[in-house]
């Protein structure tokens, strides 16, 4: 069953189409990758998805409802989540009241409510101080912060935008643990990512884009071997 | 800790109460002046916290008054009712403006508010007949009939409650959703927070103190003019308390207030001509070397002393 389908989406900033006549669908439950070179349109597509950006054309459907004109505090509280490609931590905010404006408003908690459900999702995801403000925190508890509030929104769907790089290879190790529990929790994740081994171990199905349009779809180990994979990735020379 | 703190609000609480009983008419005519400052310096500092830098504070406060006046003198109502009638007008014109405006940012935004101002003070000067034009307003039934105690005390309660209001502000979800939007526009509405809502709200919740605070204090005196109820003092001098004081906080405007306002009448004793000179100097030094404000200030030094004892 598909929880998200694109149809025909197009976006345009000014003269440059971002992305061009997307069709796609995510199903239920699934670890799907959007891979593709630099300027392919993976973080458009995410920001069209979740509402940062509105589409030029065509329609998103989530959850069999139309989401293609909703705001995107609207789309947060249909199940939507997402994290950012350039961390961006509330940086007025400590650790654990960052992952509670999550769970405040895109689950409409009550203030003690979202703050247990806070605390207990920096345990999960191994945040050690809730109570740190955020000008010396490492890169990796600001990766975890973005997924924790993410999560604190009760998503059905989480999209991860590049949340392994600028990781070393034991934390790339613990955060692909971490997506593994989130997605034992029942969430549906697309994750977006340059770091191909990552890719291959945890995803069941990627999606290629290059140029803003739909080059390849199936599992990485077959989509790794096609020719106009590779040519996009490498070059014609390759 | 929290019984001591409680403890020293009822203490300052009843001293600010007390105070008329102990002095003499010309301080509480201070005390009058540095509360009305210190309301709007608050609701300034409140929108502050949302990211958005708003010029409108004299605009809201001359219409409140405008408002208090006309309602007293060609209604009939009492000055009570003509003070929560100046509220609500603030509040319902800041709704519909803010519907509009509140769609710009940073600088566009603020200039609109700047722009506010003018425009509502044009508007009130060429309504002749409603608002007495060019050469303002009077009425002869004041509040409490000049009874500067009285008055004392009800801008006191308004301090209070605007206090109240500042506090709730940041003890509730509000906090989250407005520091969220200070912090990151695209992570706060990402995150389910329905940015132009807040936004509004804390808008109105702001011009309608303003306004009320703004036709108190012109009822005390039943008069008002179109320069001088508009006047940009209304505008700058909370925004300048405010920072002295410490932004995003509401003990800073509090703090800056009773600093600027003591000391400007302070001056005013000592050296009649040109005391705003050394006022000015004083605002710039506090911002230059005090970056956070006499609250920031002192916060980083007490935090400074706990970390110490800490790692002790």
């Amino acid at each position: 069953m598909s929880i998200l389908k694109l149809d025909k989406v197009t976006k345009r900033f000014g003269g440059l189409v971002a992305v061009d006549n997307v069709s796609m669908e995510i199903q239920q439950g699934e670890i799907l990758g959007l891979i593709g070179p630099n300027g392919a349109g993976k973080t458009t597509l995410t920001n069209l998805i979740s509402g940062v950006h509105m589409v030029s054309e065509g329609k998103i459907i989530f959850d069999g409802i139309d989401i293609t004109f909703l705001p995107a505090h609207k789309r947060c509280n249909l199940g939507i989540a997402r994290t950012f490609q350039i961390a961006r931590p509330l940086k007025n905010l400590t650790v654990v009241e960052n992952i509670m404006v999550g769970g405040l408003f895109g689950n409409g908690e009550k203030l003690k409510e979202s703050k247990k459900s806070a605390l207990m999702l920096c345990e999960t995801i191994g945040l050690e101080e809730p109570d740190q403000t955020l000008d010396k925190i490492t890169v990796l508890d600001i990766k975890k912060i973005e997924i924790a509030r993410a999560m604190a929104t009760k998503p059905k769907i989480l999209f991860l935008d590049e949340v392994m790089s600028g990781l070393n290879m034991d934390e790339t190790r613990e955060m692909i643990d971490t997506v593994r529990k989130i997605r034992g929790t029942g969430v549906t994740i697309c994750i977006i990512e340059h770091v191909m081994s990552v890719i291959r171990e945890i995803t069941e199905r990627v999606i290629v884009l290059d140029r803003g349009t739909i080059l390849a779809e199936g599992p990485y180990s077959e989509v790794s071997q096609q020719h106009n994979v590779i040519t996009a990735y490498l070059g014609e020379d390759a | 800790m929290k019984i001591t703190k409680s403890l020293v609000i009822i203490m300052l609480l009843i001293a600010a109460a007390l105070l008329p009983v102990v002095t003499e008419a010309y301080f509480i005519s201070v005390a009058i002046t540095i509360l009305t400052f210190m309301t709007l310096s608050i609701s300034w500092d409140m929108m502050l916290r949302t990211g958005q830098l708003s010029f409108g504070t004299a605009g809201f406060f001359g219409l409140g008054g405008y408002t208090g006046i006309i309602a007293v003198a060609d209604f009939g109502v009492d000055p009570l009712v003509g003070i929560i009638l100046g509220g609500l007008l603030a509040g319902g014109v800041s709704l519909l403006l803010g519907m509009a405006i509140l769609r710009l940012r940073g600088l566009y935004f603020a200039i609109t508010t700047m722009a506010l101002a003018s425009v509502f003070m044009v508007i009130i000067r060429n309504l002749n007949k409603l608002t007495g034009g060019p050469s303002g307003k009077i009425v002869y039934t004041t509040l409490f009939n000049y009874d500067s105690v009285k008055v004392y005390w009800l801008m006191l309660g308004i301090t209070v409650g605007t206090i109240v209001v500042s506090e709730v502000f940041q003890r509730t979800r509000v906090h989250f959703a407005i520091d969220s939007i200070r912090a990151d526009e695209t992570v706060a509405k990402s995150h389910g927070v329905n940015i132009y809502k807040y936004l509004i709200f804390v808008f109105v919740v702001t011009s309608i103190i303003q306004g009320v605070i703004g036709s108190t204090y012109a009822l005390q005196y039943g008069f008002v003019y179109p320069e001088s109820s508009f006047s940009a003092h209304y505008l700058l001098l909370p925004i300048a308390m405010a920072l002295v004081g410490g932004i995003y906080s509401t003990i800073g405007p509090v703090l800056g207030a009773i600093i600027l306002g003591l000391s400007s009448e302070y001056l005013k004793l000592i050296m009649p001509y040109g005391h705003l000179i050394i006022y000015g100097v004083i605002i710039v030094v506090v911002v230059l070397f005090l970056p956070n404000g006499v609250y920031g200030a002192i916060k980083d030094v007490t935090g400074f002393r706990k970390r110490r004892l800490e790692e002790r």
